[in-house]
């Protein structure tokens, strides 16, 4: 088993830094999405993970943690993940500023 | 070369991997992109082998956002790590012997201005610090004097990352590694300051820590290699392997070092000053109004 990253959306929503999207060393593995979040009553998006692509390195913990102040993210064994996003189920908005999750996989 | 080349051949969209037909429809061919919108499109790197937590992925992938035409781009690179990141992205990757980086790079340059006369074609060589310090220094610093017009980025982490451990020319005095157990007994070279003897119109250090500005770097001097010389973009982009750093302390590892002996340095010649002034409108390069006739000046 190994772990992965995993946003928590409330808290993420309710600053919506982007930060970590920068910080990621792979590409495409933390998306931002202008809707989540949204839909649950929060003022702004949210950031999410790919697992399919996420190495487990932590280093988006740290800056959610020290550089955003925010403690949104954590590491989780990839078979605890309460939803799980993949590549898959991701399709990139028009102007390039969202990338919109359809159905994670639970 | 050109946005031609980003696009579904005749019949075969529906047979093309979902990554793929993402790039060609929601990816930064033709748009311009910045750093602040990562996370909601495609990028130009894909999946690759490096390291999890490696700064050096991190940098490559800033690099690849940063680049102004990415369809008008052609990467150059050598053994080392960076290679198996760099070779896994939608722009076209050139891979020569160890250490010809330059040379390879120059010619190319050259043919590409043959081909495509005045149309920008860039090409931007990313090589480690040993590819580029040690076994590339002849032809990096001939290009340099040449004043061949292409960037060269050393991804510097300060060791050979990808073979296990040996000293660098770039490695600082004393470090211990594992194929230097004695400590190194020599001092880092000072690339930068032969790349300004040298002849660089454009020379700055960076550390991913700061994504705007190595995207503003690497902007800089890709424009400038276009039409004024040679430029040069030293980076600091640790090994967390070989220098045992947790992976969730790379940032914090790459602050210390930045606030240590990587502060941030730009050198900017005259020339390219006034052609990044006038042809691509950066304000801070225009020259400074003249003081108004009659101004009492401060000291006589
Ligand atoms: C001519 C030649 N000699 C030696 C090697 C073996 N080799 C591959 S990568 C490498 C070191 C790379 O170090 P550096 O350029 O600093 O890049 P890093 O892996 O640290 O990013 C060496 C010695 C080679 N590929 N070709
Ligand atoms: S750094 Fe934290 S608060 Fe900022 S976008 Fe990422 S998860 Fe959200
Ligand atoms: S753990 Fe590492 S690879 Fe995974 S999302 Fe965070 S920064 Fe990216
Ligand atoms: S060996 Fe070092 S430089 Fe190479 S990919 Fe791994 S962490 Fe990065």
């Amino acid at each position: 088993m190994y772990l992965v990253a995993d946003i928590n959306v409330e808290i993420c929503a309710a600053k919506s830094c982007k930060l970590c999207t920068q910080y990621c060393p792979e590409a495409n593995t933390i998306l931002y999405s202008e809707e989540m979040g949204k839909d649950k009553g929060f003022k702004y998006g949210s950031a999410y993970v790919a697992v399919d692509r996420c190495k487990g390195c932590a280093q988006c913990v740290w800056v959610c943690d020290n550089m955003a102040k925010n403690n949104a993210i954590k590491m989780i064994m990839i078979d605890q993940l309460p939803k799980a996003a993949l590549t898959d189920n991701i399709t990139y908005g028009e102007k390039s500023t969202t990338a919109v999750l359809v159905s994670p996989t639970v | 070369m050109s946005l031609d080349y980003v696009k579904f051949a005749n019949g075969f969209e529906k047979f093309m991997p979902k990554e793929y037909r993402d790039m060609v429809e929601h990816g930064p061919f033709g748009k311009k992109v910045s750093v602040s919108q990562m996370g909601s499109f495609k990028e130009i790197l894909e999946e690759h082998p490096m390291c999890a937590g490696c700064a050096m992925t991190l940098f490559i992938r800033l690099a690849m956002i940063a680049v102004p035409n990415p369809e008008d781009t052609i990467m150059v690179g050598t053994a080392g790590c960076g290679r198996l990141a760099i070779s896994q992205a939608a722009i076209p990757f050139v891979y020569g012997n160890y250490g010809d980086q330059n040379g390879v790079a120059s010619g190319l340059s050259r043919g590409l201005r043959l081909r495509f006369g005045d149309k920008p074609k860039d090409v931007v060589v990313m090589a480690g610090d040993g590819g580029t310090a040690d076994i590339g220094f002849q032809q990096v610093l001939h290009s340099w004097f040449r004043k061949e017009r292409f960037t060269t980025i050393m991804l510097d982490n300060e060791v050979y990352g990808n073979t296990g451990g040996q000293e660098s020319g770039m490695t600082t005095r004393g470090a211990v590694l594992k194929m230097a157990p004695l400590g190194k007994k020599f001092e880092k070279m000072d690339m930068l300051q032969m790349a300004k003897v040298a002849g660089c119109a454009y020379v700055a250090t960076v550390v991913p820590n700061n994504p705007r500005r190595v995207e503003s770097v690497i902007k800089k001097a890709v424009l400038i290699a276009r039409e004024v010389g040679s430029t040069y973009i030293q980076a600091y982009t640790s090994c967390n392997i070989e220098y045992a750093i947790p992976t969730d302390k790379v940032m914090e590892d790459a602050k210390t070092v930045e606030n240590d002996r990587y502060q941030f340095s730009e050198y900017v010649s005259d020339e390219a000053k006034q052609y990044l002034a006038e042809r691509y409108g950066y304000k801070e390069f225009l020259p400074k109004p003249a003081a108004p006739a009659g101004a009492i000046p401060n000291k006589a």
